[in-house]
């Protein structure tokens, strides 16, 4: 069996009194795509926000290829190789497209207080960005300012600045969220493209979106996961279909 | 390409400007390119950084200081320097007074850097007459310019030179750091500190690094200023200094290059002409950079811009418009002028209460030629007038805009920043 | 024991008169996301008005006229001036108020003259209140510290226990959900911002008398105001309670304080070091007294960033 790319051994996160994560086990396999789902409030986000760095796990460990990055600050679990995207997106609204990724790809080359090289001169970074550019489908408005974008361009882009240091683990943070039907087919074309050979940990409301584009699903409710496994078996889990899906269909 | 033509313009007035002038004028030139080189390294941090500061007047001085302190040593012979090269500690003591404060400073973001950076300046400010070493106590500290080559540093033309050759390089250099990948990266700083963590970057020694470079260039311009009048004094540190560089700033325009120096150049200017006849400069001033962070928050670089772009793209209509709003523009400006002299020169406590005890009667008083007496309604009445009908046009102007076209806004603005 | 008694009665006094300002700065910024720079510039409206009023008239007309016009001034200011550029977001706001600032210094000066005036207690309040191991403590300062007892116990009371009070501490903690549930934000942003700048005029009418009242009263009130939220954690006001007694009492104990860090380093036996290294180490405190704020503003800010109280980032 293959390494895991991202383990969770006993992740607890307490607020105060509440628990709101109580006790994650698990382990996302190297290259595959796994999906985390759950009801609203089960605790998704602040798992997202605990593997790449935002809060400080109150007890258990997160593991990256192997390495802990409990606790780490999030520039440095970037820099070991765990890169992720918002639900709120978060891009540079003044800076044209080309600005957005070329900031995203300047960490890849570790080009982090680069006060003497010139942006326009600095070949890897601009042939990297260029590259993003056409991966995330954004050449057409290359100088066009972020803010100035519609939206979905703008969720393309907030994935395409996760994409941009590197990383080899992505997380994405419910990349579909007030997508018409038609965008979400666009996008999840776009992630299965740029995730190739990556390892990818997304949170997502769409059901059909988790089925078609990921290989393994974990379900979270209250803070506990209650099952992970390939789709079929997660759809025929008695557990999640009492806790979860069911809430959906009624 | 008439961006260069302007710029090419601007330099030659600068270079031919001591042909014209007499000293007294070449000295206010010198303060103005300091000014504006000032407000440049302020909007480094402010403008492109999105990290407003308050106290920005510390690295000024600080900077200013460490060069009396150098002119002094090469005065006494203690270190040899080239005259000319002495405003460089000003950057050094800068850069790294800058890049301590910036550690504390930049440990928060938002209104509260700002307040830290205020705290910081004010307490330098409170100590520094007690650190006569350093800060030369209450009267300050004097030195120098030495001679060098051919150069004696005795007339007002050769110190302008200097100043001009060393605010051109430091804009230029500024304009450098703007196109490196750091300077992008910088921009970025203001627009989501939260994404350039998560892109790898550490966002606190980022940030410090910005302070510190900004707090460089305000040490040179800070040095310049002591290279230049050969004394420096602790009032340097205080609020006055730091507010002046945030109006001409934000009045000049921060989302424009060299929208700061515009902004430091016309009020340095500009006061110079006025501070002779009023001593209420300083409220106009204020006033000014109120209503167009009210009105107008990109400021005077960006408003030319528009203009131009008018004047290119054939928009007769909004350029009619904007000379329509020069006429009320202007009666409001004469009359709130008009009040506020009167008003001001009936209150000045020493000369015009003791007319008043030695006539027994309310003197009239002279603003704008014209004598105004001060217990006649007229007096009040009529700028009253003018601006209540100045401000009526400007309605009117603008309510027509709106039916001509709905739903657009009349003062176009940037997203929230 | 006299000092020790005597600074901290001063220190109190000091600390609520702070409170009094920083407690609407602190409480405008809960609900509005504004650090009102001017706010320290309606303390030195109240001083000035109170003072011509005074003059006019009498001290309580004064003190009770003074606050509602500065009031009056802050509710224009919120509602003509901030909200206009609401939309433009933070650093806008920040610069129109540090603008405002500026405005009302020069008006004032243009009014009263660039010097402090003579703004005093009134004759029945000049004596002495009580004598204390042989010093003579002011009435004056007694009836400083009761106005702002009396403030706090009404601010108190409305917060706690009234509906608007609720409505204004859940609009601190949660504007969006307040102004969802129906309430009418705007107004009660306008209620709050006139509230603070009235109890920031009331501090500057009794206030200008106790200290001095002259045009850079507001930088001074502003620069320690704002260590005051920033230590005590910005929008908690507990914290800016707190914070402003410490730092009443950390100014008054400095002042009367003639020890310096060379003398601290005598006792481990290098204090001539020190003397020969001069500068910071050879200050005596007293002279220290005005930077001690902010220094401890540095120490907050290293240890816990986020302020005593506070929980906000």
């Amino acid at each position: 069996m293959t390494q895991a790319a991202i383990e969770l051994a006993g992740l607890k996160k307490r607020f105060g009194d509440n628990e709101i994560i109580r006790g994650v086990d698990l382990a996302v396999r190297e290259h595959e795509r796994h999906a985390l789902i759950g009801p609203n409030g089960a605790g998704k986000s602040t798992l997202f926000h605990l593997i790449s760095g935002l809060y400080t796990p109150s007890a258990g460990d997160i593991l990256l290829n192997g390495r802990s990055i409990g606790g780490l600050p999030p520039h440095l679990i970037t820099r070991r190789g765990l890169s992720r995207s918002f639900q709120i997106t978060t891009i540079f609204p003044r800076l044209s497209v080309q600005e957005n990724l070329r900031i995203a790809a300047m960490s890849k080359h570790g080009r982090r207080y680069a006060l003497f090289s010139l942006a326009r001169n600095a070949k890897e970074v601009n042939r990297d960005t260029d590259q993003l550019m056409e991966l995330v489908r954004l050449s057409h408005v290359r100088d066009k300012f972020a803010g100035d974008l519609t939206y979905s361009e703008q969720r393309a882009l907030e994935i395409g600045m996760a994409m941009g240091p590197g990383a080899d683990v992505i997380l994405l943070d419910e990349p579909m969220a007030g997508m018409s039907r038609e965008e979400t087919h666009y996008m999840i074309d776009l992630i299965r493209n740029v995730t190739v050979g990556k390892t990818l940990l997304v949170v997502e409301h769409d059901m059909e979106v988790v089925f078609s584009l990921c290989d393994r699903i974990s379900v979270l409710v209250y803070g506990e996961l209650i099952a992970t496994g390939r789709p079929d078996d997660i759809r025929s889990n008695a557990r999640v279909q009492e806790a979860y899906l069911g809430e959906v269909v009624a | 390409m008439l961006r260069l033509i302007t710029l090419a313009l601007v330099g030659a007035v600068l270079i031919a400007a001591p042909l014209f002038l007499e000293p007294h004028s070449i000295g206010v030139l010198t303060t103005a390119l300091i000014a504006a080189l000032f407000a440049m390294a302020f909007n480094l941090l402010s403008g492109r950084a999105g990290m407003l500061s308050f106290g920005h007047a510390a690295y000024f001085a600080i900077g200013g200081f460490a060069v009396i302190h150098t002119m002094q040593a090469v005065e006494s012979g203690a270190i040899w320097l080239p005259t000319p090269l002495v405003p460089l500690m000003g950057g050094v003591a800068g850069l790294i007074g800058g890049l301590g404060a910036g550690f504390f400073a930049t440990r928060r973001s938002g209104v509260y850097f700002s307040m830290v950076t205020l705290a910081l300046a004010e307490m330098l400010h409170a100590l520094a007459p007690n650190l006569g070493g350093f800060f030369g106590g209450e009267v300050g500290l004097t030195s120098m310019r030495m001679p060098w080559l051919a150069f004696d540093y005795g007339s007002e033309n050769q110190v302008y030179f200097t100043v001009l050759a060393w605010t051109v390089f430091g804009i230029a250099l500024l304009y450098a750091y703007n196109q490196t990948l750091f300077g992008r990266l910088t921009v970025g700083l203001r627009e989501s500190e939260r994404r350039i963590s998560f892109l790898g970057y550490n966002a606190h020694h980022t940030k410090i690094i910005v302070f510190g470079v900004s707090a460089m260039f305000s040490g040179i311009a800070g040095g310049l200023l002591a290279f230049a009048t050969e004394s420096m004094n602790y009032s340097m540190l205080g609020m006055g200094m730091s507010a002046s560089v945030v109006l001409h700033t934000f009045v000049g325009g921060s989302t424009v290059f060299l929208g700061p120096a515009l902004g430091a150049l016309i009020f340095a200017l500009f006061g110079s002409l006025v501070s002779d006849l009023t001593k209420n400069w300083l409220l106009y001033q204020g006033i000014l950079f109120v209503l167009i962070m009210m009105f107008m928050g990109d400021g005077l670089a960006m408003l030319w811009i528009r203009i131009v772009n008018e004047c290119r793209s054939r928009n007769w209509d909004a350029l009619r418009q904007r000379v329509l709003l020069l006429i009320p523009g202007l009666l409001i400006t004469v009359g709130a002028i008009t009040i506020l002299e009167v008003t001001s020169k009936i209150l000045d406590q020493q000369q015009y209460a003791t007319s008043v005890a030695r006539m027994n009667a309310w003197p009239p008083v002279s603003v704008f030629g014209v004598s105004w007496d001060p217990t006649s309604a007229l007096t009040w009445l009529l700028p009253l007038v003018a601006i209540l009908v100045g401000i009526g046009f400007v309605y009117l102007i603008l309510a027509r805009k709106m039916q001509q076209r709905t739903g657009t806004i009349i003062m176009s603005r940037e997203p929230a920043r | 024991m006299e000092f020790i008694v005597v600074s901290t009665l001063n220190g109190f006094v000091y600390g609520l008169l702070l409170f009094m300002v920083s407690a609407g700065l602190t409480l405008i910024f809960g609900m509005m996301g504004v650090v009102n720079f001017a706010h320290a510039s309606l303390y030195m409206l109240g001083a000035y008005l109170s003072f011509t009023i005074t003059r006019a008239t009498n001290f309580w007309v004064g003190l009770l006229i003074a606050p509602l016009i500065v009031a009056t001034v802050g509710i224009f200011i919120e509602r003509f001036m901030l909200r206009r550029v609401h939309g433009f977001g933070h650093s806008q706001q920040l610069l129109l108020t540090f603008g405002i600032a500026f405005v009302v210094e020069e008006v004032v000066k243009v009014f009263w003259g660039n010097f402090p005036i003579a703004y005093r207690p009134p004759g029945f309040l000049s004596g002495a209140a009580f004598t204390i191991f042989g010093t003579n403590f002011p009435s004056y300062r007694v009836f400083v510290a009761v106005v702002a007892i009396l403030l706090l116990g009404m601010l108190y009371l409305l917060l706690q226990k009234t509906r608007i009070g609720i409505i204004v501490r859940a609009s601190v903690q949660r504007p969006a959900m307040v102004s969802a549930l129906g309430h009418n934000v705007p107004l009660i942003f306008l209620g709050v911002f006139g509230v603070g700048a009235w109890m920031a005029g009331l501090a500057g009418a009794v206030g200008g008398a106790l200290l001095t009242t002259s045009p850079t009263m507001a930088a001074e009130m502003s620069v320690i105001a704002f260590v005051v939220v920033v230590v005590g954690g910005l929008g908690s006001l507990l914290g800016a309670f707190i914070s402003s007694l410490l730092i009443g009492l950390l100014t008054s104990f400095s002042v009367g304080f003639q020890v310096s860090l060379a003398d601290l380093a005598n006792v481990f036996g290098f204090g001539d070091a020190a003397r020969r290294i001069g500068g910071l180490l050879t200050l005596d405190v007293a002279s220290l007294s005005a930077s001690l704020p902010a220094l401890l503003m540095l120490i907050v800010l290293l240890t816990r960033p986020a302020g005593l109280m506070g929980d906000r980032n």
